[in-house]
């Protein structure tokens, strides 16, 4: 089974809606899945800040039409994307200790229902050496 | 199969997925198979033009067949046999 290994640094609506994306498409295709969320990140996967993200990382000017268009078009949350692939096949989110101080956040409660772990950056770059396909995201 | 053949066909499973973008007719499509037996027919409906391509892809590499997609107005039908 081919494994995956994402590096998300992007704690923004439009690039962690791509990630959703991305991992459905990993989960359809019964991928294994190791996500280790970096800086920016974090901030996402507190508890709580899932509704709260609503900053685009590029064309932030046209965030009203970003917004409009995906709920047109019936596109689940980035949260929810997450939620389903995790039902589908083996997705593992790691959350950076550096990255989860840095916003306040140092133990895994503090963080919402998708995290598994919290690691170091050794653990991820083990991961993308060992992967078949790694992306950063 | 001709378009004649995939229309004549009795399908065992029926997923309506004209209601989503990519991913969701993949999503739609991976979970549907799951519920069928080996040799089953399953057509999914999709109205997004990635998935036109996406589906068969997945299939073969899944080891199910793709048998064919009918055009209809609006939307397209998927055809695959479960491996």
């Amino acid at each position: 089974m081919a494994k995956l290994c994402m590096g998300l640094f992007s704690g923004s609506l439009d690039k962690l809606t791509a990630a959703g994306v991305i991992l459905s498409g990993a989960a359809a295709d019964d991928m294994d899945v190791e996500v280790f969320v970096l800086l920016q990140g974090a901030r996402a996967f507190i508890k709580g800040n899932e509704n709260k993200i609503d900053n685009l990382a590029e064309a932030s000017h046209l965030k009203e039409e970003f917004v409009n268009s995906l709920k047109s078009l019936n596109v689940s949350t980035w949260y929810e994307f997450f939620e389903m692939a995790k039902e589908m096949t083996n997705v593992k989110v790691y959350i950076c200790s550096l990255a989860g101080k840095i916003w306040g956040a140092e133990k895994l409660e503090d963080f919402n229902d998708l995290t598994d772990e919290i690691c170091g950056i050794g653990e991820y770059l083990t991961s993308a050496e060992e992967a078949d396909i790694h992306m950063f995201i | 199969m001709t378009q004649v053949e995939l229309i004549d066909l009795t399908v065992n499973k029926s997923v309506d997925a004209r209601g989503t973008a990519c991913p969701g007719p993949l999503l739609e499509a991976k979970k549907a198979i799951g519920t069928i037996g080996s040799g089953d027919i399953m057509e999914i409906l999709s109205a997004d033009e990635g998935t036109k391509r996406d589906i068969p892809k997945w299939a073969n590499k899944k080891g199910h067949e793709y048998l064919g997609t009918v055009e209809e107005s609006g939307f397209f039908k998927i055809y695959l046999k479960k491996g």
